[in-house]
């Protein structure tokens, strides 16, 4: 039997000013597989993860869901959350209730817990489905390529070559330098460019 | 500029660009086109006898037009690196077939009008993409500036160049036209950005501090000069910009708050008519030049870069970064990183750090030996793979190839074809998991019934 | 659906397939500048458009979607 932990994050007032976080808790307890659910303030603080870390151990949970803001934000910050407290970081899923939710439905409430619920169901379902994953590693050239040679390119290029590494500093212009050496002096200094 | 020729870990790549990426973070396989500069650079000393001695005059690109150059030529004197190109669209040598002059000057024999682009592939483990700016074509929409046909309206970049000691005029601030040095120089920003109907929506950054600068140096090179700054706000947020713009002010620029409606010559002036919104009524000056502070626009050829290297683009075709606040200089691109103006208009001390953040990055890459792939790939049941190759077909990446494995069947050793999918290229797309007719190939993280059971779930 | 039910503010319900890299993006974009929609539209995130089996739309419709949007 699966044993799913459901977290609703406040994200301060973010999601909680327009989505019913109690309500989705509450909704997401009576999915199958789902075995303990709550809802804190800023599920990503360090209290938050550790009230991750917490159940997992207390419920002896085997996968998470997270439902907060983007997993394009946060699936990294979570996965490490999981793997902290040895659940597989791949026994885990987000439900995207901001930026996919509370913030495009701030006038509509109820539909907007409607959509939140429905997603931490699809979140749920897949969770249940996933499987231990585990990455495979690949190895480092450890050289730079720096396309364009200005102010930035040229910046770039020295640093990660005074780090010790090896960089092509290329430019499709036949001399390095880009606008900057077309500039006289610069604000707000009045220094020169070159 | 030195500094990054010199450096021992730095090598320069002039005059080439890049054709090709193949490969993934830590492992880029780029193929760049190294184009013929028709200089052997081993051989060149810089003397600069080949373009003194070069018959063709052309107008300078590096100078705008402000300024000529040769055919063979170095953009500017102090160019790094010193050796010319020989602009093979203008030299005679290769228009007409004949003129061999620079060759028959050169003392070091570095002339070689047979060198062809040379295409090579190279590794790299991170690529930092810094392609810069260029100007909003300013000429091609704001006709109550002109269109571009009265010499005397030019851009700010233009300005940099008659201001510049190495440059055109020798630092001399005069009039394209007819190269009187103007008394009164009218200054109009955001040309291009701001502007919704005719150019960009976005502020451009950097303007409003170049134009206080400008009209700083107008004050401080011509005597009993009248800089006039007109502005639709002021943006000064930086350290120390607002007090330069002050210092600017107090040198006696007056700044209008309005747009300019029309530009036009009246004998040997511009008149410019616009509205001042603050004392609400119409001014007109009569000045000797005017300088637009043009938008920043990406740098032509942002398409092929993007299409190369995987990049997203934003409403105005600037690289998006990963996340507007916490991924600035990161790309969706593992491995590729932004800097400078690419990303959106900036300013020096903008650029110079993002830069360094962006070199970060890579360092932070390079310290490790390793590095951790995604796991979310495809993956195949050997059990039920039929061997068809639709998905080797489909896979966008090459990520896919067969392979021949044997088994037992009956007691007996069977051999038989099936898909095989590389770890390191594969980047967990999933086209070839609905290629596949048997539903062998899945993709991992996002599997066939991972996706089913989410959909079953929203349709509740 | 009868005339009768839509008058009383029936909606249609709505199944998104977006990419992970660019609608997905989009979404959050949308998010980030508060651009507002209603709220009838169910996201699913695939790794990419290409990622959308036709056999998904179909269970979709099966399961009662009225309308499937794949953005990619």
């Amino acid at each position: 039997m699966k044993r799913v932990g459901v977290f609703v994050c406040h994200c301060g007032t973010n999601i909680a000013s327009v989505v019913d976080v109690k309500g989705v808790a509450e909704a997401a307890r009576s999915f199958p597989g789902v075995v303990y659910a709550t809802d804190y303030q800023y599920m990503c603080s360090d209290p938050g993860q550790e009230l991750i870390r917490k159940a997992i151990k207390e419920h002896r949970l085997d996968r998470v869901v997270v439902a907060s803001c983007s997993p394009r934000l946060h699936e990294p910050t979570f996965r490490r959350t999981c793997a902290s407290a040895g659940v597989n970081p791949y026994l885990f899923e987000m439900a995207n209730i901001r930026e996919q939710c509370a913030w495009v439905h701030a006038k509509d409430k109820e539909g907007a817990t409607r959509k939140a619920v429905d997603l931490v169901r699809a979140a749920v379902a897949k969770v249940c489905r996933n499987v231990p994953l585990s990455p495979g590693t690949i190895s480092i050239t450890k050289r730079a390529l720096v396309i364009g040679a200005g102010i930035a390119g040229m910046q770039a290029a020295l640093d990660i070559a005074d780090a010790g590494y090896k960089v092509v500093l290329l430019d499709r212009e036949p001399t390095i330098g880009g606008n900057m050496v077309k500039l006289d002096k610069t604000f707000p200094t009045l220094d020169c460019s070159a | 500029m030195v500094a990054a020729a010199q450096h021992p870990n730095i090598e320069l790549m002039t005059y080439a660009e890049v054709e090709n990426v193949a490969g993934y973070v830590g492992n880029f396989e780029v193929t760049i086109r190294k184009k013929a500069r028709s200089v052997d650079p081993t051989k060149c000393t810089g003397c600069g006898t080949c373009w003194e001695k070069c018959p063709t005059k052309v107008d300078s690109e590096f100078d705008l037009g402000l300024g000529k150059r040769k055919a063979i030529y170095l953009p500017f004197p102090q160019a790094v690196p010193a050796v010319p190109v020989i602009d093979r669209e203008h030299c005679r040598q290769f228009t007409r077939g004949r003129c061999g002059v620079c060759q028959k000057v050169c003392p070091a024999k570095a002339i070689d009008y047979d060198q062809q682009d040379e295409i090579v592939t190279e590794k790299f483990g991170a690529i930092v993409v810094a392609t810069g700016y260029e100007l909003f074509k300013w000429e091609e929409v704001y006709g109550e500036y002109g269109y571009g046909k009265y010499p005397d309206v030019i851009t700010g970049m233009h300005f940099e160049r008659l201001n510049n000691a190495s440059g055109p005029t020798g630092g001399k601030i005069v009039r394209p036209s007819d190269g009187k040095e103007p008394k009164t120089v009218v200054f109009i920003k955001c040309v291009g950005s701001r502007d919704e109907a005719k150019g960009k929506s976005y502020c451009s950054r950097a303007c409003c501090m170049y134009t206080a600068k400008h009209a700083h140096q107008v004050l401080e090179k011509i005597p009993g000069a009248q800089a006039i700054v007109f502005y639709m706000d002021i943006r000064t947020p930086g350290k120390a910009y607002e007090e330069f713009l002050q210092r600017t002010v107090h040198e006696g620029a007056v700044y209008v708050r309005g747009r300019v409606s029309r530009v036009f010559q009246e004998g040997d002036k511009l008149i410019v008519r616009g509205e001042d919104t603050l004392l609400g009524r119409q001014v007109e000056v009569a000045a000797d030049m005017v300088v637009l502070a043009t938008a920043m626009v990406p740098s032509s050829g942002w398409e092929g870069v993007a299409k190369m290297l995987g990049l997203q683009t934003d409403k105005d075709d600037f690289f998006q970064e990963a996340h507007p606040k916490l991924r600035p200089v990161e790309t969706f691109t593992a491995g590729v990183f932004l800097a400078g103006a690419c990303q959106g208009p900036k300013d020096i001390p903008d650029t110079v750090s993002q830069a360094s953040a962006a070199a970060v990055k890579v360092c932070q890459l390079f310290t490790q030996d390793e590095l951790a792939t995604d796991p979310m790939i495809a993956t195949v049941d050997e059990s039920i793979c039929a061997g068809c190759a639709m998905c080797e077909k489909v896979c966008p990446y090459k990520a896919i190839s067969m392979k021949t494995i044997t088994e037992r069947v009956a007691g007996k050793q069977v051999a038989r074809r099936v898909a095989s999918v590389n770890g390191g290229l594969c980047q967990g797309c999933g086209a070839c998991s609905v290629a596949c007719p048997s539903s062998a190939m899945n993709l991992k993280g996002f599997t066939n019934e991972q996706i089913l059971a989410e959909v079953d779930a929203v349709c509740l | 659906m009868p005339v009768a039910a839509e008058a009383k503010g029936w909606e249609p319900k709505i199944v998104a397939f977006c990419c992970h890299w660019c609608a997905y993006a989009g979404a959050d974009l949308a998010g980030l500048n508060r651009l507002q929609y209603p709220a009838n539209v169910r996201v699913i995130r695939v790794p990419c458009s290409g990622r959308v089996n036709p056999q998904f739309v179909l269970r979709a419709f099966q399961r009662g979607a009225d309308g499937v949007l794949v953005a990619g």
